[in-house]
């Protein structure tokens, strides 16, 4: 399988802190990559590294063999990758419709069919056609997720980055959330999703990574990882 | 839910107000109210360059007067050494103030909230010192004066009742302009970094060049007012685009509504005429428009206009009793045209 | 050289009025997070009500006392009554500050008039030494300036107060839930920079006349020196008031002073753009939660 993403030796100083202390990390095509660890581990870094919020102390990020480490965000959208905010973000004072339609707008150019080129195909795919004229500061905070799913989706990526996006979800839009994302792949989108959420990521993910103080410390199949002492201990000093 | 109105539809009351006021000089007013309505005119074009940059995209400039200012020193400076009148005046004086909208912008974008409007205000200061030190090229502390006559098509129109046309047609264009960049993917662009920066480059948007666009944008409708402002007074000085002046188009863009299309209007007529209303002096009318411009600011952040409708669907939510959803929905989004 | 000497002198006094400023403004800024262009009015008022007092027949010394007191409780009511609700939104407490400034200026030209107000210089002993002019009213400015400013940052660096305070910028929620009286100190912080705003004026009136719109020019200097030292910064603003005083006294000197305000405009920029922390570094306002 093909690497699109590639993280090599990346590393973010905050003074003495080493946030990410030289993480290799590479996302296939086509899969649905998960990134879990405790609080602190470096996941919130390594995403805001990868869209362009920090720029690394050291290392590289490739994105289809070209390199984007220094890349500022709106053109990591440009080239590509797409992503969500641990915040549910949105355009609040501006109607539901208004903000896909800004996205849409905004969507890069790319030749492969793609089924949501409309931001009415878009609030369907996510289920707020209900709430077009609304004005997305007033949505239910389960609805703000999905629309936020749908602006990344806007954009066309190849690879959508997910930071938590399940935080502050019941079990139920939870399970609509997993059924949203687990089709992305077959329609040539690649994904990566930070969690806590353990189930939700024996759900989605067939590939976990583990970070713990900024460093990988298991990189391999869901259950394996789940049942390697290593992150057991790490997680709770015994059984998940 | 209502379904929004359709960009036409948020045109029109701004165009039915534009020729209503177009009918002002058939009901004879008197030579001052046709002054303070030429001078609410100019301000207004200006006013919509403000509300592109801060109704649309959320910043707030402090230094506007100044780059009205630009505009109407341009036209001084063409007129006088150049030869150059009005007609030509006007496209470059909006160049010009644009340039000089782009010459703060760019380094005063690189600075978060707060600094940003600070620096807004100093570079207003800043162009009023150079003004004033500028020696005889700018005619320092005394200014310039302007003789050239307004010509169209080859008669005079600078006596009061046709410089006024002229000012209701820019009025117009402006009104048209804003209403066009409103309703354009660029004015959704800017809405969207207004909302949420972030957000905004995630999806793509170059967030610093659209900011200094729309300052740039901001420029070209104060230059242009500049240069109406400098036909009119025929004399300027730097004291015309100081720091009260930029606190003064602050208010009116305030107490009319940033986001609203009639905002403008509203503003510029309601501050410019208050003080004959209420019949009151000129150190009088600035003590009220300084209680006035922090009563807005703390209580009606929507502006002036904004804050009646609120407060009149409120009115008629509570007097049609509770079923009627579509107010409910519609009450914290005043009607028409706004964005 | 005795003519540079002289404007350095002159330069320096005039530095000490605008340090008092800063110094206010960095405190209110740095600590609270509301940023009060009308600062300057209030040093206007405060040479307002030095020339009223001396007017009515009392000493410097009083009527200073009385600037300051008077100034202090404007600052208190205004705090409480306006600035208190743009504590999340410091823009909105800007423009809030810039109505003020207006009002508070047109208020005075109601009662008064605009024209230049001046009292007889409180002390006037002038020593010349060595070929220099020294004025000892300019003298006495930079005396008391020093002496408040070394007050003030002592009470802010070493105090329980000074130190809750900091720890209120640092972090409001914890500072709160320690049990600081968070919006109090806010309130005494306000106060404390308007007091020394009341101060400035009286000191400034005893040098100059001042016009109701001597506090516009005066502030954007305070609030230059404040942003170049570093906002919330005591001793950056010191530092920076030095300089300033000494480049406008130069300048004065040699012969540009009407570029002088130029100075203060042009340096603010070039620090923002390039030391948005200021040269010395200083907060960029209490974190909001």
């Amino acid at each position: 399988m093909n690497a699109i993403l590639d993280i090599k030796g990346l590393r973010k100083q905050f003074g003495g802190v080493a946030a990410l202390a030289g993480v290799d990390l590479s996302i296939e095509e086509g899969e649905i990559l998960g990134i879990v660890g405790p609080n602190g581990s470096g996941k919130t870094t390594l995403f805001n590294v990868v869209t362009g919020v920090y720029k690394p102390t050291e290392g590289s990020v490739s994105w289809r063999g070209r390199d984007i480490t220094n890349l500022a965000a709106h053109e990591i959208s440009g080239a590509g990758i797409g992503y969500t905010f641990q915040q549910a973000m949105a355009f609040p004072g501006l109607p539901v419709m208004e903000n896909v339609r800004i996205a849409c707008e905004h969507a890069r150019k790319s030749s492969r069919p793609y089924p949501w080129t409309t931001p009415q195909s878009l609030l369907d795919f996510v289920g707020l056609s209900a709430l077009a004229d609304e004005r997305a500061g007033i949505l239910p905070f389960g609805s703000l997720r999905l629309l936020g799913i749908a602006l990344a989706l806007a954009t066309r990526p190849s690879l959508i980055l997910l930071d938590e996006p399940a935080a502050g979800l019941n079990d139920r839009e939870t399970a609509t959330l997993v059924g949203l994302v687990k089709q992305f792949p077959e329609h040539g989108i690649s994904v990566c999703v930070i969690d806590h959420d353990m189930k939700l990521m024996q759900m989605l993910c067939k590939r976990l990574v583990v970070l713990d103080f900024g460093s990988k410390i298991a990189d391999g199949p869901t259950q394996a990882v789940l049942n390697d002492p290593k992150v057991l201990e790490v997680y709770l000093g015994g059984a998940l | 839910m209502s379904k929004p109105t359709s960009p036409l539809q948020s045109l029109l009351p701004a165009l039915i107000v534009i020729v209503i006021l177009a009918l002002v000089p058939f009901f004879g007013p008197s030579n001052r109210m046709l002054s303070l309505a030429i001078s609410a005119g100019v301000n207004i074009v200006a006013l919509y360059g403000l509300s592109v940059l801060f109704g649309q995209t959320g910043i707030l400039s402090m230094g506007h007067a100044a780059l009205v200012g630009v505009g109407a020193y341009v036209a001084a400076i063409l007129a006088r050494d150049a030869g150059v009148g009005f007609w030509v005046a006007i496209p470059l004086g909006g160049i010009m103030a644009a340039v000089a909208a782009a010459v703060i912008g760019i380094p005063s974008l690189r600075v978060s909230g707060h600094h940003f409007v600070i620096m807004t205000f100093a570079f207003g200061q800043l162009l009023t010192i150079v003004l004033t030190n500028g020696g005889d090229y700018t005619g320092a502390a005394t200014g310039l004066d302007l003789q050239f006559p307004v010509m169209v098509l080859g008669n005079r129109a600078d006596d009061l009742v046709p410089y006024y046309f002229i000012v209701v047609g820019f009025v117009a264009l402006s009104a048209i302009a804003s209403w066009a960049i409103i309703n354009s993917s660029y004015g959704r662009t800017l809405r969207a970094i207004r909302e949420n920066e972030k957000l905004a480059a995630s999806l793509g948007i170059n967030v610093g060049r659209h900011k200094i666009g729309a300052f740039v944008v901001s420029g070209v409708f104060a230059g242009v007012s500049g240069v109406l402002l400098a036909y009119f007074f025929r004399h300027i000085s730097p004291s015309q685009f100081a720091s009260f002046p930029s606190i003064y188009l602050a208010l009116m863009v305030m107490i009319g509504g940033p986001r609203l299309l009639l905002g403008p209007i509203a503003g510029g007529i309601l501050v410019s005429f208050l003080p004959e209303v209420l019949n009151l002096d000129p150190v009088e009318s600035r003590i009220l428009y300084g209680v006035c411009l922090i009563a807005v600011i703390l209580l009606l952040p929507n502006g002036l206009i904004a804050g009646i409708l609120q407060g009149w669907q409120a009115l008629f939510k509570s007097l049609s009793g509770s079923g009627d959803r579509k107010a409910a929905a519609n009450s914290n989004r005043p009607s028409g045209a706004s964005q | 050289m005795d003519i540079l000497i002289q404007q350095l002198l002159n330069g320096l006094s005039i530095a000490s009025v605008i340090t008092l400023i800063a110094v206010g403004v960095t405190l209110i800024f740095g600590l609270t997070g509301i940023i009060n262009f009308a600062h300057g009015e209030f040093l206007m008022v405060g040479s307002i009500v030095t020339w009223l007092a001396v007017r009515a027949g009392l000493g410097f010394l009083p009527a200073l006392i009385l600037a300051v007191l008077a100034v202090a409780l404007m600052g208190y009511v205004l705090e409480r009554g306006l600035f208190r609700f743009t504590l999340t939104r410091p823009t909105n407490g800007f423009i809030v500050s810039l109505g003020l400034i207006v009002v508070l200026q047109h208020i005075v030209i109601f009662f008064y008039d605009p024209n230049q107000k001046s009292i007889p210089r409180p002390l006037t002993g002038v020593w010349e030494v060595g070929g220099v002019r020294i004025a000892s009213v300019r003298v006495m400015v930079i005396l008391v300036t020093i002496a408040v400013v070394a007050m003030t940052f002592t009470m802010v660096t070493r105090s329980r107060y000074g130190r809750a305070l900091r720890a209120a910028v640092d972090d409001r929620d914890t500072a709160a839930l320690m049990g600081i009286p968070v919006r109090r100190y806010i309130t005494g912080v306000f106060v404390l920079g308007s007091a020394l705003a009341g101060l400035g004026g009286a000191l400034l009136i005893a040098l100059f006349p001042i016009t109701p719109f001597t506090g516009g020019t005066m502030v954007m200097k305070g609030f230059a020196v404040a942003l170049i030292g570093g906002l919330g910064n005591l001793t950056g603003a010191v530092v920076a008031g030095l300089i300033l005083g000494i480049v406008e006294g130069f300048s004065a000197g040699y012969g540009f002073s009407e570029w002088t305000d130029a100075y203060s405009f042009g340096l603010m920029i070039l620090v923002l753009l390039f030391r948005p922390h200021g040269l010395f570094g200083g907060t960029s306002g209490p974190k909001m939660a």
